[in-house]
């Protein structure tokens, strides 16, 4: 067994006693891994316990708050998996009171598979594995390299593949509003394939992402087209930091920057004429 | 090359009596411009830019008052936040971001209104036309 995987489960063994259940991954059957809620009332599902590949939690914490509000959960989180329920904190859509964090720290590989800046946590009391540096992502630097009219073209190529399954949202960790813009037929419409461009609901989740993405990259791996969009949310969230000084998921009590009024000096640093 | 489609979306209190003001000051500026007058700079979502964008135009303003004196003390800090990040994936998508021009125009800056409306018609001239960009790529 993976070292790892051993150490987690020695953890989730010392946890389980003192909660309801606890929020990890496991493997079915037929190999495929799905968000699990462990109870002390069944252990054997423990030996189901996976670590990869990777599955965003954090919805799965709102929709067992949503039925059972005041549950006491333990819940196993890789860093950006922590980033996704700091983010849902501020957005007043978990409650962590109840919540003890296991933190799995990700290896090189893992790191590397992701392009990851911050592939280890830092609220979770818990944790597993040694923490490792972020790893540099070529992918966006090689796009930042192009001109603007290569960086259309390349649009182009990746987005004519876009059948609009929906998949990049469904899985997003930070994807939880009752009503989608993406779902208005004013912004997108319905009915072409390729849609038409400018391709508004790339464009319109890229803005929604503002500040929210935690670049766990999962809408990438979801992706039936490969269409690599993090590469936009991660250039964003570099812009975002700049202008409002905002980390997404980092602090647990900085507010997000889009519904705030303009603190000092923030006006000059977003490059709008006086 | 046929003239350049231009919407803006100006704010009632502050850039659309700048428009009047640059109207009865008898100022001339380029007609490409179609007004929309909007409650505030802030009600302008990058949804509604973007749709305009895929309606066929060319340019988009975006005029509200000054920073500091928007008619519900901080509509236009809205603005002041949605759009820089706007341009910015505009630019990431490959689509100019000098297409998006956010500005602020005060009830009695008529010159300004006509200066800033004659310089982004300008600048989209020297632009191909955005319907020319906006084609897949045949292959």
């Amino acid at each position: 067994m993976d070292q790892r995987l051993e150490a987690l489960l020695q953890t989730i063994q010392k946890v389980l006693p003192d909660v309801d259940g606890i929020i990890g991954l496991k493997v079915n059957a037929a190999g495929h891994i799905a968000p699990h809620l462990f109870r002390k009332e069944a252990p054997a599902e423990l030996d189901g316990l996976a670590i990869w590949p990777k599955y965003p939690t954090p919805d799965t914490l709102r929709l067992i708050q949503k039925a059972h509000p005041g549950a006491k959960l333990g819940m196993v989180v890789r860093g950006c998996e922590e980033r996704g329920v700091v983010e849902m904190f501020k957005h007043a859509q978990v409650d962590l009171s109840n919540i003890s964090l296991i933190g799995l720290q990700c290896t090189r590989e893992e790191a590397e598979f992701c392009r990851c800046a911050k592939p280890y946590t830092a609220h979770a009391k818990l944790t597993v594995g040694e923490p490792i540096e972020g790893v540099p992502d070529p992918v966006t630097e090689g796009f930042l390299a192009k001109t603007r009219e290569e960086r259309l073209e390349y649009w182009k190529e990746q987005l004519v593949r876009c059948i609009k399954c929906y998949g990049c949202r469904n899985v997003c960790p930070q994807c939880f509003c009752n009503v989608c813009a993406l779902e208005d037929e004013k912004w997108v419409g319905t009915g072409w394939l390729p849609m038409p461009l400018p391709p508004m609901y790339h464009l319109v989740r890229s803005m929604h992402m503002t500040a929210k993405c935690v670049a766990c990259r999962e809408c990438e791996e979801v992706c039936p087209a490969d269409i690599p969009m993090a590469i936009q949310y991660r250039l964003i969230a570099g812009d975002v930091k700049e202008m409002f000084g905002y980390e997404t998921g980092v602090s647990m009590d900085e507010k997000p920057p889009q519904l705030l009024v303009l603190a000092e000096g923030e006006f000059e640093r977003t490059g709008l004429p006086h | 090359m046929p003239e350049p489609k231009i919407i803006g979306f100006l704010c009632n209190w502050c850039s659309y009596r700048g428009a009047d003001t640059a109207g009865m000051a008898r100022l001339k500026y380029p007609p490409n411009v179609k007004i929309v007058r909007v409650p505030c700079s802030g009600r302008v979502s990058p949804e509604l830019v973007l749709r305009t964008f895929r309606e066929g135009a060319d340019g988009v303003m975006v005029l509200g008052c000054h920073i500091g004196d928007c008619h519900y003390s901080t509509g236009n800090h809205r603005a002041a936040k949605r759009m820089p990040v706007l341009k910015k994936v505009l630019e990431y998508s490959g689509i100019d971001p000098e297409r998006l021009c956010v500005n602020w125009v005060s009830a009695a800056e008529g010159e300004r209104f006509a200066k800033i409306i004659t310089d982004f018609t300008e600048t989209i001239r020297a632009l191909p036309p955005l319907t020319e960009e906006m084609t897949w790529t045949k292959g």
